[in-house]
């Protein structure tokens, strides 16, 4: 039982997670890792990844193959050194505050998966090993290909020779390699073990709600090609009145970026392909998908209203300062954090967008038709944005976001409908109006 | 209610002797034993047929076909000896599926067995065994004829999406036989094998769910949950656990400890189920459901304000009854010759809107650990706040007319459904299921309606209906085969404070009578009067008589 009860059972808040990823090279680790970091901080969870080998890189920048063979006793304790040190840090990274840490190295031996297990217990961790088993050879080498050999480790080389290398240090690890539970005597770990990219997976003690939501996540990854389209509704009456919320109509100059919509994604798919288009439940979103090809499939959802802006609903921000000046400076402090009374704060809008976000990563090709704050959390999940800028970031109307995920990250293509809209952007501390974004404040910074 | 509940019984022994006219398979099915047509919203609905299947609680959306996440037709086929808690996951995972808006239906085997063989019959001594003798056979292939039959219809002609499957199927060439007649009409097969080596809990289920047998009558519990499973031995030789690798299986060991999942074909659906059944377990467990106290601002519903003075009179009397209530509980098992285990530990979960934190804090300040969840404040009333329902009808005469329809699925402008209320509640939903310790959730009457329904399956038309007075505290144990709702009264609180919250959104309801407190949840009822005047301490759902007759079954 973990050390964190309170007499009333455990409770969750309290718990800390370390995710130990475990598998040998080019099996994709680093991929799931980033991917449930950026999930997990997304959704306000403190999570960092602690990557050994950037840990090993500081002391043995580019080593030859045998460095990794376990009868180097020199390599063999540069690399313990580096586990440490990785380790040690994740404990610091806990005692402030860390909830979850993901501890992203091969962990390949039952010795070393004991060791971090008994560390991680002592400071009252639950931990989860990740273990991603793939034996397809062609897989392998198109990771090696695509990965391993832009790594630091190989800067400079001649690839044929640098991919050999790395065949060689991944025999290495193969000889001491045990999958976790393979003799059956880590049964009392809690593991999810995914097997050929997820046509088997084994998933053990599950000990609580937060260990299977990122269990369930994992599960929903997959790494077909896809890109996702990203669009404001065109511009609003109430965005020309400078008003926010409210469920008003398009403007004249909103039709006509409706009408051009079609065009601009059909240049950015490159062909007819259909996509599914997501609207809120709003008639400004509704409208500006209307003209899209009937091929298209359209589907609306609630959870993609726009945030809610409670009794300031309706109003211009003069009003809002006029009638609520205390709200109008909290919300400016912690805009993030801050709840319009009877409303919604950002933190409100990444809960009900969670179930969209799923839905995105088990889906292909989808085109989003949405609201400036909506749009801001989709993006900061996608590209990474903290919680004290996401909010404040420019989404300009009239304007298409492409976004392309990749192995480490996420690319990025805008195509712009060239039709004159109003900006909805109000910088930090600034006047309450509307006004034409700052550089730094937007996104293609 | 208990005299509906009773009738519901009633009618299941009725159907469970065919007679001489031998009657069609979907009159069968519809009238076997599990099933109702129509049930009060205080039992548990999970086995009703529903009169309108389309409309379920978090139905995030649909497709053209009805069917969801793009799924076609599938059937989920149990795997597993008896006592390995076939029905608790298929009863779990038909609830949890029809939460999400899967149509989904369970055809428990057993029951065709019962409704062909008849009341008090039972099944020739080597009805399971591979060898059986030919009138076996016939018997044997007749039955399971039936029930398929039924899967087909409901898949092809209800526009079904998933029918559960619930029986042994031990060998691994009758699986892949059923595969592939399952394939024949389009249906893609998911087979979910609840596989128990722990000795310990084999013991524990047999002893809980089977043993209550006549036959085992003033025997050591021990040494009857061990007769019990020998007799399945013996009932049942073969088993094959599932390594058939060109199937998509889910192997759940040791109720939930660990899962095994073959995934040939399957993605969304599957990791879904596998979700679900990660948070899910056995363990029996109270739920209470309480109402927030009173505010000063009670109409308001952007005020967001604090508790007035009777509100916080409620909290104190309400906490003060539920502890007290706990103790007695308590007592009494233990006067009944219980085990004298000390309390489970009780957690109180309120919303971030301040009169339920505030009426936490009754809770809170005897020492019991509070949690906030932003997902449970109540439904937004939107154009509605401080209106009357006059108002309403006279200001939105078109949205009344839409909202009489479906007052599940209807917003008003500005406002949300309950369906949206729904499916923002979906985590919560998990994090209660995965609860280990008895758990008082304090909300706003709407969040408890959906809560409720979830737990109880109630239709999306009686959930905006469902009432609970402030002098109720609703209780909800789990079981295996349904829920069971209690009701706990709250002695001398002001009559005032009782009747439905008036911040709520002042939905229009055809039958008006919400300004009167209501028994429990309303919908379907006889009309309140009747039951209202003093409401008894506590009710007990019938749920465990509906169950009598599974006690010496073996699915």
């Amino acid at each position: 039982m973990s050390p964190r009860t309170n007499g009333r059972g455990v409770q969750v808040e309290d718990t800390k997670i370390c995710v130990v990823m475990v598998g040998l090279p080019a099996r994709g680790k680093s991929f799931i890792a980033q991917k449930a970091q950026r999930y997990l901080t997304w959704l306000s969870i403190n999570a960092k990844t602690f990557n050994v080998g950037n840990y090993r890189r500081n002391d043995a920048p580019q080593p030859p193959a045998d460095f990794f063979d376990t009868t180097n006793a020199e390599g063999e304790r540069r690399r313990r050194a580096a586990a440490e040190a990785a380790i040690a840090d994740m404990l610091g990274w806990f005692r402030q505050g860390g909830v979850i840490g993901i501890f992203d190295a091969t962990n390949s031996t039952k010795e070393r998966r004991k060791w971090v297990m008994d560390v991680c217990t002592r400071e009252g961790i639950e931990v989860l090993f990740v273990e991603s088993k793939c034996d397809d050879e062609e897989m392998i080498m198109a990771n090696i290909r695509d990965v391993k050999l832009t790594s630091p480790d190989y800067k400079g080389q001649d690839p044929e020779k640098a991919a050999l290398d790395f065949r060689n240090r991944i025999k290495h690890y193969e000889k001491v390699y045990k999958s976790i539970d393979e003799d059956g005597d880590e049964n009392d770990y809690t593991y999810l073990k995914i097997m050929d990219v997820g046509k088997q997976v084994i998933i053990n003690h599950i000990r609580d709600y937060l260990q299977s939501r990122v269990v369930y996540y994992l599960m929903n990854l997959h790494i077909r090609p896809r890109s996702v389209w990203l669009s404001r509704h065109g511009e609003s009456l109430y965005n020309l009145y400078g008003r926010i919320g409210g469920d008003a109509e398009l403007s004249p100059r909103g039709v006509q970026y409706a009408k051009k919509l079609p065009e601009l994604v059909r240049q950015s798919v490159g062909g007819d392909r259909p996509l599914t288009v997501w609207t809120s439940t709003l008639k400004r979103t509704i409208s500006t998908a209307k003209y899209l090809p009937e091929t298209y499939n359209q589907l609306q959802w609630k959870a993609l209203d726009e945030l809610d802006a409670g009794v300031c609903d309706g109003m211009t921000y003069q009003e809002i300062k006029d009638v609520y000046p205390e709200d109008f400076q909290a919300r400016d402090e912690d805009k993030y954090n801050y709840r319009y009374r009877g409303g919604e704060s950002y933190r409100d809008v990444v809960i009900r967008l969670e179930p969209i976000i799923m839905e995105l990563e088990r889906s292909e090709d989808i085109l989003i038709v949405t609201h400036q704050a909506i749009l801001r959390c989709i993006y900061a999940y996608f590209m990474k944005k903290d919680q004290s800028r996401s909010p404040w970031m420019n989404v300009p109307l009239h304007c298409l976001i492409k976004l392309t995920p990749r192995a480490y990250g996420t690319e990025e293509e805008r195509y712009q409908a060239d039709i004159p809209a109003v900006s909805t952007w109000r910088g930090k501390g600034s006047t309450a109006k509307h006004e034409d974004p700052i550089p730094e404040a937007g996104m293609a910074h | 209610m208990i005299h509906l509940g009773l009738s519901c019984h009633i009618l299941g022994s009725v159907a469970e002797n065919p007679g001489t006219n031998d009657p069609s398979t979907a009159d069968l099915a519809a009238n076997a034993p599990r099933y109702r047509r129509k049930s009060s919203t205080f039992i548990d609905g999970i086995h009703d047929v529903p009169e309108d299947a389309d409309r379920a609680p978090a139905q995030l959306y649909s497709t053209m076909s009805g069917r969801l996440f793009h799924s076609g037709r599938i059937a989920i086929v149990m795997v597993g000896l008896p006592a390995r808690g076939k029905t608790h996951i298929s009863v779990s995972m038909a609830r949890y599926l029809q939460w999400l808006g899967v149509k989904t239906r369970i055809f428990h085997l057993g029951d065709y067995r019962r409704a062909t063989v008849g009341q008090g019959g039972d099944v020739p001594e080597d009805y399971f065994y591979p060898n059986a003798s030919p009138a076996s056979v016939v018997l044997r292939q007749k039955i399971l004829k039936k029930c398929r039959e039924d899967i087909y219809a409901w898949l092809n002609h209800e526009n079904g999406q998933v029918a559960i499957y619930d029986a042994v199927n031990p060998t691994a060439s009758g699986r892949r036989s059923l595969a592939k007649e399952f394939a024949k009409h389009d249906v893609q097969t998911l087979f979910l094998e609840s596989y128990v080596d722990d000795e310990k809990l084999l013991r524990e289920n047999a002893r809980n769910v089977k043993i209550s047998s006549p036959d085992f009558a003033e025997m050591d519990p021990d040494e009857a949950a061990k007769l019990y499973l020998r007799r399945i031995e013996t009932k049942i030789p073969t088993f094959e656990t599932m390594n058939e690798k060109e199937l998509n299986y889910i192997k759940m060991i040791n109720a939930g400890e660990k899962f095994f999942y073959n995934n040939i074909s399957f993605n969304y659906l599957s990791h879904r189920i596998v979700f679900y059944l990660t948070n899910t377990h056995i363990k029996t467990r109270a739920t209470y459901f309480v109402r927030a106290g009173p505010a000063t601002e009670d109409e308001s519903y952007k005020a967001d304000a604090p508790l007035s003075g009777e509100g916080v009179k409620y909290s104190q009397l309400m906490a003060e009854t539920l502890i007290k209530h706990r103790e007695q509980e308590r007592d009494s098992l233990i006067a009944n010759g219980g085990q004298k285990v000390p309390l489970r530990p009780l957690s109180v979960w309120c919303s971030t809107r301040a009169r339920t934190l505030q009426t936490a804090d009754a809770f809170k300040d005897r020492g019991f650990k509070v949690r906030q969840r932003s997902q449970m404040s109540q439904i937004n009333p939107g154009v509605c706040e401080r209106l009357s329902e006059r108002a309403i009808r006279r200001l939105y005469p078109d949205e009344v007319e839409k909202h009489e329809l479906d007052p599940y699925h209807h917003r008003y402008p500005r406002a949300e459904s309950y369906h949206d209320l729904a499916v923002r509640l979906e985590p919560i939903i998990l994090e209660l299921e995965r609860e280990q310790n008895d758990l008082v959730i304090i909300a706003h009457e709407s969040v408890l309606r959906v809560l409720y329904a979830y737990l109880m399956h109630c239709s999306t038309m009686d959930i905006p209906k469902l009432k609970f007075p402030r002098n109720e505290i609703i209780e909800i144990i789990p079981a295996a085969y349904q829920n069971e709702a209690k009701r706990i009264h709250i002695p001398g609180l002001d009559p005032r404070t009782v009747p439905s919250s008036p911040e709520d959104i002042r939905i229009p309801v055809p039958d008006s009578r919400s300004d009167t407190p209501g028994p429990l949840p309303g919908g379907g009822l006889p009309p309140a009067a009747e039951t209202f005047d003093k409401p008894p301490e506590k009710v007990v759902n019938t749920a465990a008589e509906a169950v009598m007759d599974k006690i010496t079954d073996v699915d």
